[in-house]
């Protein structure tokens, strides 16, 4: 019967990511509630410091499958080794980032292993004995607990903040090498390169302020609402997806899953709602501050300082006090 | 090239959400629904492609009759053809399971959509589609170029910046991010043009799917409600001068 808890590993060029710690962190908790074993599954090439660094973080069994044509998979045959793996030890839940890449290969996974996912859920817990995920509907606003069956399995692809990282354990894991004939894998699809954001101008992860421009602007021709308010707070403008998409700021300036994570002393968030994949790009900023008309935006659930209203009547007031406050404080 | 753009008919603002009595769906109030806005970029993205290469478009959404709105729509962007899959679902391996089954009586090279719906926020459907019927896929793609030799390259974002490109034999799966193509306007006339035009109805026994396959199961929802928050937020009240003037010192404490 399926039991145990098998965690995904996400890594590149050897490097893990650190959703993965997250998952390990979640998976951990559950495991010992559950008596249970937590495995992790880790695909690659060269996998020596990825098996390394996962040692330590309370695993009891590794499963590892290093082989060349894995360097640069593809979907397709990433998840396809994935659920050979997950075959081999019949988990109760497999556990994913809900990143990018998690989020291509968690569909496949499932539908491969015949089971149920849960996809961006915030939260994964033992409710009343019941495995209970936590997940947004619609934009966001409301959150649904969704609680599995006593013997149904499931994929669970949890976001980023989901859980504190592990402290170290002393528990040696066992680790298990699992040969495949990768290579031989049925594929139609493959990796040419990977290729690099180029490096602009702007570097948003060293700015210490951020003011940041959401699709609340509503009109390019207002844009110079929030590049004032940066400028007079001696800040960095930022934006959210939305913007980019039609074309008012350079990609290089997008704060998000798909853009850059910040975590600024100040964060300034203008007429941004909040999605999701933009709170995983900032939610770790000091002091955030949201200025938005929707009390109902999710943006409020991770701002420390909330403005409900109208950001054509705050972001001038704001940069007209930020000017004067500089005037006060230069020399005579 | 021929492509199928599979969008989904969402609603705006929801009221009075509440767990089905079958525990595995929330029924709620909705405004009208209008395409998601990560389908109506795959639209856009087929319009495209099919300017540089030909072929006809087929716009599908699964829903009841209130989405043939969004497949006029489609028309009106300048689809070829609206195929409406008479089926309600919030549960991803039934849906993937009929979009599958109504992809099968289609004939195409390209499947696009969009990363995820705005109501159930899953992104689950067109991933697990391609797997069930055994083509290949990507996803959160930025750029999408028909290739001579029946294949795409396409350029997918891998997060923080970083992206790979991809090369796919056809028949293929891709889901596109917003922005792929700038949304263009479709002018009223067209739109009441559009509705003049014929719209294919699937139903679930011409599909051939079994009730089994249509239940969801292992789950149930036990609640749904406002988010509990991370923390407090604190708000500000007063004129935009009094708001401004605490903000700033708020800014000033935390440098």
């Amino acid at each position: 019967m399926a039991r145990d808890i098998l965690v995904l590993v996400e890594q590149s060029e050897g490097k893990i990511e650190s959703m993965t710690s997250q998952l390990l962190a979640i998976g951990r908790q559950l495991a010992a509630e559950m008596k249970v074993e937590l495995v992790a599954a880790a695909i690659g090439h060269r996998m020596e410091n990825v098996v390394e660094t996962l040692q330590g973080s309370g695993i009891d069994r590794i499963l590892v499958v290093d082989d060349p044509a894995l360097a640069l998979a593809a979907g397709e045959v990433q998840a396809h080794v994935f659920a050979e793996v997950a075959r081999l030890i019949e988990p109760r839940l497999v556990l994913v980032g809900y990143s990018l890449i998690g989020m291509e290969l968690t569909p496949a996974i499932a539908s491969k292993l015949g089971m149920n996912a849960f996809t961006n859920c915030v939260n994964l817990e033992l409710r009343d004995g019941a495995i209970t995920v936590t997940r947004p509907l619609f934009d966001g606003t409301m959150h649904a607990h969704i609680a599995m069956e006593e013997t149904a399995t499931a994929v669970v692809a949890l976001q980023k903040g989901s859980a504190p990282a592990t402290a170290p354990s002393a528990k040696k894991a066992v680790v298990q090498s699992i040969t495949m004939d990768v290579k031989s894998i049925p594929s139609r699809s493959r990796v040419l390169e990977i290729t690099e954001e180029p490096k602009g101008d702007v570097d948003l992860g060293k700015a210490e302020i951020i003011v940041a421009v959401g699709r609340g602007i509503g009109d390019k021709e207002k844009m110079h609402f929030t590049a004032e308010l940066a400028e007079a707070l001696g800040g960095t403008l930022a934006c959210s997806r939305p913007v980019v998409d039609v074309g008012w700021l350079p990609r290089e300036r997008q704060v998000g899953a798909s853009g850059k994570s910040v975590a600024p002393k100040v964060y300034v968030a203008c007429g941004i709602s909040g999605a999701i994949q933009h709170l995983t790009g900032m939610r770790d900023s000091k002091l955030i501050i949201a200025i938005n008309k929707d009390p109902n935006a999710p943006i409020f659930q991770v701002a420390h300082i909330g403005v409900v209203g109208d950001l054509f009547e705050i972001v001038p007031a704001l940069t007209k006090a930020a000017q004067e406050a500089q005037t006060r404080l230069k020399p005579v | 090239m021929n492509i199928v753009v599979c969008c989904k008919a969402v609603p705006g603002l929801v009221t009075d959400l509440k767990i089905g009595t079958d525990g595995k769906a929330i029924q709620y109030h909705g405004q009208l629904l209008a395409i998601n806005e990560c389908d109506e970029y795959a639209l856009e993205e087929a319009l495209a492609l099919k300017r540089s290469a030909g072929g006809q478009i087929t716009a599908i959404s699964m829903g009841n009759i209130k989405a043939l709105d969004i497949l006029y729509y489609a028309l009106a962007k300048g689809a070829d053809k609206a195929v409406r899959v008479d089926c309600e679902s919030q549960d991803p391996r039934v849906s993937s399971t009929v979009i599958t089954a109504a992809l099968r009586k289609l004939d195409f090279d390209l499947v696009l959509t969009g990363t995820q719906s705005r109501d159930t926020l899953g992104g689950q459907v067109g991933i697990a589609a391609a797997n069930l019927l055994g083509i290949p896929f990507a996803y959160a793609v930025v750029d999408v170029e028909a290739r001579e030799n029946h294949t795409v390259k396409v350029r997918k974002e891998l997060g923080g910046g970083r992206y790979a490109e991809v090369e796919l034999m056809l028949p293929a799966l891709l889901c596109v991010q917003t922005g792929i193509q700038p949304l263009t306007f479709v002018p009223p006339a067209r739109r009441i043009r559009a509705r003049q035009q014929p719209v294919a109805s699937f139903s679930l026994a011409d599909l051939g799917l079994r009730s089994e396959q249509l239940t969801p199961r292992g789950y149930r929802f036990v609640d749904v409600r406002a988010p509990e928050r991370a923390h407090q937020v604190e708000l500000l009240h007063g004129s935009p001068q009094e708001i401004a003037a605490a903000l700033l010192t708020k800014i000033q404490e935390s440098l």
